[in-house]
């Protein structure tokens, strides 16, 4: 006999075609053909099998001449024919093991009939092959009732992932949308100046055309510094729309010390009007990571407002906040913030990171839980630890992608 | 225009700073720009009336504070301010402090030339109104101890006899210091010699 690991493996492989017809069956979806056909080829197997297993038998009574006839391949016909095709084909096998048991092996040889001697062992293998079936019928369906289950389980699991997910993007939206509120008064400031320019520059220009005799080379010079103040708030208005405006997360190869110093240029003017100074320490070498551009900047955003609310609350402190990028490890690249605020506080320091934490009056404390969201969505670490020189200091990792290493 | 006028400008962003600069020369004005109150600080500010266009918002300093330290350093130049994102608070407390406009960019030509009018008007009064009071302040400093008391009796109210007796000197003593201190004022009657002395005591109390 065939040892059963193997066999049963090599069926499970190729149950699925059946067994999802079963289920059709089942539902009555299919068309009467479908399941007729489905039917036949369980059946079909089932005899094909018993019959192979009939060949074996006598190959096997004839080259060794067992005193018993060997009759276990028997069983084995069974089990596999209940396993693919349910019980109904099971059944079929039996019944067909049987007769041909009876015909062939049972004494007399060649004939239907049975004497009473081999009655019993008769009756013992017609038993057997019936448990057989029953056993292997039964295990096929609740393996299939367990393979149901886990499917569903599947289901339930990437449905709930998704809406997590999302609720995740639109906190993330919202957080950016309250980074963006903090900001207005940047955003305003970056496009009045150009236009202010624009404006004046026009007047000016006006002015020296009405001139008598009007100022041409004056005038000239207006209009060229009108194009250029024109082009410098267009550039403004693109580099907003950048930073802020992409709402679908689209990873990319990016270059995160120009990323930084992007957002820099960007809170300049936030960070001049607290009387803070922002200064940089990027190392020059620093491999492109493989994430999202948008998202790893809000990361960056959050960190740095946090740096600046820290700041506004602490005097006669030093107002700097500097952010640094290294790498670490040989795999990844950090990431730093430091402040030299009040620092953190050891009551409150393990709820930081917890939605709807927050130690602002304002905040509504989604801006550290986001970040470290996003950053494990890019396989990376953020944390936070004492500045040395007294503050806080925030730090990231983001994994230095396969083709870099290459 | 017959007169000088200066305008200082004072604002970081250099295509703004420029572009004023531009502006107030195209209608005639003389101007001076900086990037920032540092700068301007270190400028001697000119005879003739002017006045400064300050932005409010500065890298490391406040165009407020800069206003106030202005202020307490007696230079008082009138300002005008001008910014990206005032806001109401803002706006009012520069005005209390003496500006003479708070104008949010991007403005009209309108607006600020009739801002610098007014501010170049303001600083015309302030200067003649300094400028006679310099000339009784010298004219103070001549004054004996003596006169002074005199001075400050006879503006109370009191009669030459009044005068002596409070002093402890003769009546035709103290009427030829009256008439001296008429003399060395100035002054052709006894109101203006009251008008004089309340100018005085105001720019000593202030």
């Amino acid at each position: 006999m065939s040892p059963p690991s193997p066999s049963t493996g090599s069926l499970a492989t190729a149950t699925p075609a059946p067994g999802s017809e079963t289920d059709s069956r089942a539902g009555l979806h299919l068309p009467r053909f479908g399941a007729l056909w489905a039917k036949a080829i369980d059946y079909g197997t089932a005899a094909l099998l018993v019959i192979l297993a009939l060949l074996a038998s006598l190959g096997i009574q004839h080259l060794f001449d067992f005193p018993y006839p060997f009759l276990f391949l028997f069983f084995g016909a069974v089990m596999v024919s209940a396993w693919i095709g349910g019980m109904g084909a099971g059944l079929f096998a039996v019944l067909l093991s049987t007769l041909s048991v009876d015909y062939f092996f049972v004494p007399p040889f060649y004939s239907w009939q049975i004497s009473t001697t081999a009655e019993t062992y008769f009756v013992a293998f017609v038993l057997c092959a019936l448990v057989a079936s029953w056993i292997s019928s039964a295990k096929k369906r609740s393996e299939q009732a367990l393979q149901e289950a886990r499917d569903q389980l599947e289901i339930k699991v990437s449905e709930r992932t998704a809406a997590l997910m999302q609720t995740q993007a639109d906190l993330a939206r919202l957080s950016r949308a309250l980074s963006m509120g903090e900001l207005t008064a940047s955003i305003a400031h970056e496009i009045s100046q150009p236009l202010t320019a624009v404006v004046t520059n026009g007047d000016a220009c006006i002015q020296w055309l009405s001139a008598n005799p009007p100022n041409l080379e004056k005038a000239r010079q207006s209009t060229e510094k009108i194009v250029q103040d024109g082009t410098r708030a267009g550039a403004v208005v693109a580099r907003i729309r950048a930073l802020f405006k992409k709402e679908e997360p689209v990873k990319d190869w990016v270059n995160v010390n120009e990323t930084i110093e992007e957002l820099v240029e960007f809170l300049r003017h936030e960070a001049s009007s607290r009387q803070i100074s922002i200064r940089t320490q990027l190392i020059p070498t620093l491999p492109l990571v493989n994430v999202d551009r948008v998202q790893l900047q809000q990361v960056v955003l959050n960190l740095v407002m946090n740096a600046m609310d820290a700041l506004d609350d602490a005097v006669g402190k030093k107002r700097e906040i500097v952010i640094r990028s290294t790498t670490s490890g040989g795999n990844e690249i950090l990431v730093s913030v430091e402040d030299c605020g009040p620092g953190l506080n050891p009551d409150t320091i393990d709820k930081i990171f917890d939605p709807f934490f927050t130690t602002k009056p304002q905040g509504i404390g989604v801006g550290l839980s986001i970040s470290r969201s996003i950053i494990e969505s890019h396989e990376g670490r953020l944390w936070s630890s004492p500045n040395p020189n007294g503050g806080a200091i925030f730090q990231f990792t983001l994994p230095i992608g396969r083709q870099e290493l290459r | 225009m017959t007169e000088r006028f200066t305008i200082f400008v004072v604002d970081d962003d250099e295509s703004v700073r420029r572009a004023l600069g531009n502006l107030l020369e195209s209608v005639g004005f003389e101007v001076q720009l900086f990037g920032s109150t540092e700068q301007f600080r270190g400028v001697e500010l000119p005879n003739n009336p002017s006045c400064l266009i300050l932005d409010v918002r500065f890298p490391g300093a406040n165009g407020l504070d800069f206003q106030q330290s202005l202020h307490q350093a007696g230079i008082h130049i009138p300002i005008i301010f001008i910014t990206a994102h005032g806001d109401v608070p803002m706006a009012s407390r520069a005005l209390r402090a003496g500006a003479i406009e708070f104008l949010m960019k991007p403005f009209q030509k309108g607006e600020l030339l009739a801002a610098i009018e007014q501010a170049l008007e303001r600083d015309r009064v302030r200067r003649s109104q300094h400028e006679e009071l310099s000339i009784l302040q010298v004219r103070f400093a001549e004054l004996t101890s003596r006169e002074r008391e005199v001075l400050g009796l006879v503006v109370s109210g009191l009669t030459n006899k009044e005068i002596g007796n409070r002093l402890g000197i003769s009546e035709v003593t103290t009427k030829m210091h009256r008439g001296q201190v008429m003399r060395k004022m100035n002054a052709f009657s006894l109101a203006e010699l009251v008008r004089m002395s309340d100018k005085l005591s105001s720019a000593n109390s202030r």
